[in-house]
């Protein structure tokens, strides 16, 4: 018995060995494609939506920049990586083969989706398989660079390109970290059947909903309960902030503002809205009920973004996007969210990759290229010269803010900053006690890290 | 080489032949290819994982399948065999994320602290700076048959042009640069690109004279000097401007007056998340509030879904009802329904503006709807309520399920005693009941204790609690209150802090389990004198 063991044993371990010798030869290949070696160009998108490659298309799109070392690198001098989403991805293919017929170095595109793309920085890019440029959102340059996950952006000689604003959005603490191709924000949207003459100040807006509603409409103007992104421009019109700035112009997190007497202003304004009977307590309106209304004639006035358009256009509901209403403390200033192109800390070739968004990607047929695929206003001054009315009005209702605080320490206001405006409007709390309250939460946590 | 036979109540038994191994060679042949197969994959992926530098799982799956080699090679471990694909998927996925969860909860690992302390040091020492008045030069690229490059390099505020090669003088030149010289050809500029890479890595010149090839401008050359210098001596960083000399201190580069730079890396720190969640008083004034809450909803959640499940369970067991097929498919409806989409459209149907259960209800009350997202006690009321809507269907099916199972013959007897229908549910079927579904009323409950989804999609843990050191809401539970504290806490994510409290959580949720199985194993003595 013990020999049969012994037998059946080493046949067992010889086994395994050959098997595993013929297996999974490379430690790189892919283990469902072992023929991914085969010549695929590395400038093809690994994205199963690719129309154009099949053949090495198994990987997954978030494992192919490691593979496109081993894979044939015949004739590229080297290969860039980006991770892009499916509404910038089709601009840069193109891109990607003038770039090789010009420099010899290929473009590996691979499509993500936006949201996924900063967690699997944080794992991707220590690990060595994260990308040369990526897309991201501003806000999130804090906490990556914090990380040591990004690498300095320079814009070159084409600064004066740039609108401003997107500029300052993706600096932290006086370095750049960006390079913009978006800017977004909110504007102010006015139903012109209800609405005969668009309202120049929130207390025309108080005055103007209360006709609106004895006219019969429900809502003259229209807000969430608990929502302070869309609730920031009436809050900096009444000179509310949430962080200063310091000497250098970079955002201070010791300088809270959400106590402050501006912000205190602001939501008394809302407190009496709520009081006058225009807007209901307890309603607990959201951002689909409020879009709904609006929609529904229900509402003759709200805060609300470009990506409300579509929505807008196909319900048939007439609307006009007007300049946001001033307030006490003059202009109000929506927050700005600005979309870019970041370089990893962890890219083997940063200055190729710079080169790249400094030569090829910030130019007007990209940028234009970009801003025909999604509709926003562009961060690329010329681009915007081709924008329909609407998104023109909302670049206008954007000039001269500021982008959303781009530290990591915004991830603490959030919360206490809904929750005050969300007291406030059902009446739990007075203003002052509100505001106070969400200071002493924002700055306690903040402290406390 | 009897194997021995399994015990307790519809336990398995095995075979109680003379020996367990099969007589046939195909058999043996089956098995050992499977084993090799099985074998062959763990190798392989072993291999891989220890090339990532992750040797704790390499090594966990290692430990795995031998254990299935061994369970599956001697005989007296037979009966393993049939739990070993169980064992083994439970060691990798639950076992050991948990084993890691805790490892994490004793480092600082979150952002900012993402790296390791090598990624950080290297990070730092890749970081140049031009000192003041210094020169800026445009350069051409020269590379040679061996692989050796060359720069020519001309001043740009003008001057005398040169070239340079690592490690060499300056050599002076004159004119613009050639396409030949001295055996090196001139790379184009529009070529450069491929060669940027092995560019940026020398330093050409001299020691004391040394060029780099600029990372941010293409086409500009000039004497960078490095900004941090690492003494692996001192284990300190030393920024080579300001002179400033920063030291590691629990993860992060930190100077003696307190300035940190960032990143920092990961490094064990004890039960310092720990103390933290103790001592943090932002937690302890409303954890209780969240804790009692947490357990009030997850034991409400399942006794009243396992309330109206049963009443509705037997009901339905009628054979006569007419349309019993399809109203119970009816009724499991929202079992098939994800969370996610349900729990939604329930908190549009509950508005109180616009919602038609408000609407209904003022209706008849003549304008008073209940505050389902402005007042405690009816955000409480509001969650109950969609919760014994999603999970009513799965209760109902596990007792129509254990209702088959009971024995008539105890019924007649009660009959034939006297007994009413109230009786005979309380002292036959609900004890018996309970012998069955005792198991998956727990883990409901431990379900229920975690249901992130449902308190999140509702009201978000809101409405908010008032005067507290950090944002809380009535209805949050532990496992939100603290997702908000871990991931909304003015640092981005902390993971070690959120392991921490997950492995908190655990062992509350363990200590409250251990008491329900032991009750349930009361019910099981109690069941057996029915």
């Amino acid at each position: 018995m013990r020999n049969k063991l012994m037998l059946l044993l080493s046949v067992l371990i010889i086994g395994t060995m050959v098997l595993a010798a013929c297996g999974g030869g490379q430690p790189t290949a892919a283990p469902a494609a072992p023929a991914a070696e085969e010549a695929a160009p590395t400038e093809a998108p690994a994205a199963e939506a690719a129309p154009t490659e099949a053949p090495a298309d198994e990987a997954a799109p978030t494992e192919a920049p490691a593979e496109e070392a081993a894979a044939a690198s015949g004739d590229c001098a080297a290969t860039l990586t980006v991770w892009a989403d499916e509404q910038r991805a089709p601009v840069l293919l193109p891109l990607g083969d003038k770039f090789k017929a010009d420099t010899g170095v290929c473009l590996e595109l691979v499509q993500k989706q936006f949201g996924s793309i900063r967690d699997d920085l944080k794992v991707a890019g220590p690990a060595g398989e994260g990308p040369d440029i990526l897309i991201g959102a501003h806000d999130w340059i804090g906490e990556l660079v914090n990380s040591g996950l990004l690498a300095e952006v320079s814009l070159g000689d084409k600064t004066d390109s740039f609108v401003p604003e997107g500029v300052a959005a993706c600096n932290f603490d006086s370095k750049l970290y960006c390079l913009p191709y978006a800017v977004e924000n909110v504007g102010f949207f006015i139903n012109p059947d209800l609405v005969p003459e668009a309202p120049a100040t929130w207390d025309d807006v108080k005055t103007l909903s209360k006709e609106i509603k004895d006219a019969g409409t429900k809502y003259g103007y229209l807000i969430q309960e608990n929502d302070p992104y869309h609730f920031n421009p009436i809050q900096t019109a009444f000179g509310g902030y949430v962080f200063g700035k310091d000497a250098n112009g970079n955002w201070d997190p010791t300088d809270v503002g959400i106590g402050s007497d501006g912000t205190v202003a602001a939501f008394e304004w809302l407190d009496s809205m709520y009081a006058d009977g225009l807007l209901d307590r307890g309603a607990a309106i959201n951002y689909d009920l409020m879009s709904a209304a609006f929609q529904n004639g229900d509402a003759a006035m709200i805060i609300g973004g470009p990506w409300m358009l579509d929505g807008f256009r196909s319900a048939g509901v007439p609307y006009q996007v007007v300049p946001l209403p001033e307030g006490p403390a003059g202009q109000a200033k929506p927050f700005l969210g600005v979309q870019g192109f970041m370089i990893s800390a962890f890219s083997k070739q940063p200055l190729l990759a710079q080169t790249f968004l400094q030569e090829y990607v910030a130019t007007d047929e990209v940028m234009s290229a970009f801003v025909e695929a999604n509709p926003r206003p562009s961060a690329w001054v010329a681009a915007n010269a081709n924008l329909d009315d609407d998104l023109k009005a909302f670049g206008a209702a954007g000039l001269g803010s500021d982008a959303m605080p781009n530290i990591p320490q915004m991830s603490a206001v959030w919360s206490s900053w809904g929750t005050a405006m969300q007291l406030v409007s059902q009446g739990k709390q007075t203003p002052a006690e509100a505001a106070a309250e969400a200071q002493t939460q924002i700055e306690t946590a903040i402290a406390g890290n | 080489m009897a194997a021995t036979a399994q015990k307790g109540p519809g336990g398995a038994q095995a075979p109680s032949g003379t020996s367990t191994q099969p007589n046939s060679i195909a058999g043996w042949i089956v098995r050992l290819a499977a084993l090799a197969i099985i074998d062959a994959f763990a190798v392989w992926l072993v291999y891989m994982m220890l090339g990532d530098g992750v040797w704790q799982l390499a090594v966990v799956l290692a430990i795995v399948t031998i254990g299935i080699n061994v369970i599956f090679l001697r005989p007296q471990l037979y009966p393993l065999r049939w739990v070993s694909p169980g064992l083994a998927l439970m060691v990798i996925f639950v076992a050991y994320p948990i084993l890691f969860t805790v490892y994490i909860s004793f480092t600082n690992y979150g952002d900012g602290h993402l790296l390791t302390k090598q990624q950080t040091i290297e990070q730092f020492e890749s970081q140049v700076f031009l000192p003041e008045d210094a020169e800026l030069y445009n350069y051409a690229a020269f590379r040679d048959a061996d692989g050796n490059y060359m720069l020519w390099l001309t001043p740009r505020s003008g001057g005398q042009a040169f070239t340079v090669t690592p490690g060499s003088e300056p050599v002076l030149r004159d004119g613009e640069p050639p396409d030949v010289m001295d055996g090196f050809t001139r790379i184009p500029q529009n070529r450069i690109f491929g060669e940027l890479t092995a560019l940026s890595a020398l330093r050409f010149g001299t020691d004391e004279d040394s060029f780099q090839v600029s990372q941010q401008q293409f086409g500009v050359a000039a004497k960078y000097e490095p900004l941090y210098v690492y003494d692996p001596a001192t284990d300190t960083l030393t920024n080579q401007q300001t002179g400033v000399v920063y030291s590691p201190i629990n993860g992060t580069w930190t100077a003696e007056d307190g300035s940190t730079i960032q990143p920092g890396f990961m490094v064990t720190i004890g039960a310092y998340n720990y103390s933290r969640l103790f001592t943090d008083p932002a937690l302890r004034e409303p954890f209780i509030l969240v804790f009692i809450w947490t357990v009030l909803f997850a034991a409400l959640s399942v006794i009243i879904t396992f309330s109206l499940g049963t009443l509705l369970a037997i009901v339905f067991d009628v054979p006569e009802m007419p349309f019993r097929r399809l109203l119970r498919s009816l009724l499991l409806i929202p079992y098939a329904i994800p969370a996610f989409v349900s729990v939604p459209v329930w908190v549009g149907l509950l508005n109180p503006e616009f919602g038609i259960v408000s609407q209904s209800i003022k209706a008849v009350t003549g304008g008073w709807a209940p505050a389902w997202f402005s007042d405690p006690f009816w955000a409480k009321i509001g969650i109950l309520l969609i919760q014994l809507w999603l999970g009513m269907p799965y209760m109902f099916i596990i007792v129509t399920g254990a209702l088959q199972s009971l024995p008539t013959d105890v019924y007649e007897a009660a009959d034939l005693d006297g007994a009413n229908p109230w009786h005979k549910f309380q002292s036959i079927t609900l004890p018996l009941l309970l012998i069955t579904v005792g198991p998956l009323l727990v883990a409901s409950f431990a379900f229920n204790f975690n249901n992130f989804t449902v308190i999140q999609l509702y009201n978000n843990g809101g409405p908010p609690m008032i005067g507290t050191a950090s944002p809380v809401g009535h209805t949050d539970i532990l496992a939100t209150y603290t997702y908000r504290i871990a991931f909304a806490s003015g640092r981005g994510a902390d993971q070690g802090y959120a392991a921490a409290i997950t492995v908190i959580i655990f062992l509350i949720l363990v200590v409250i389990t251990f008491f329900q199985f032991r009750y349930t194993n009361m019910l099981e003595e109690r069941g057996e004198n029915v």
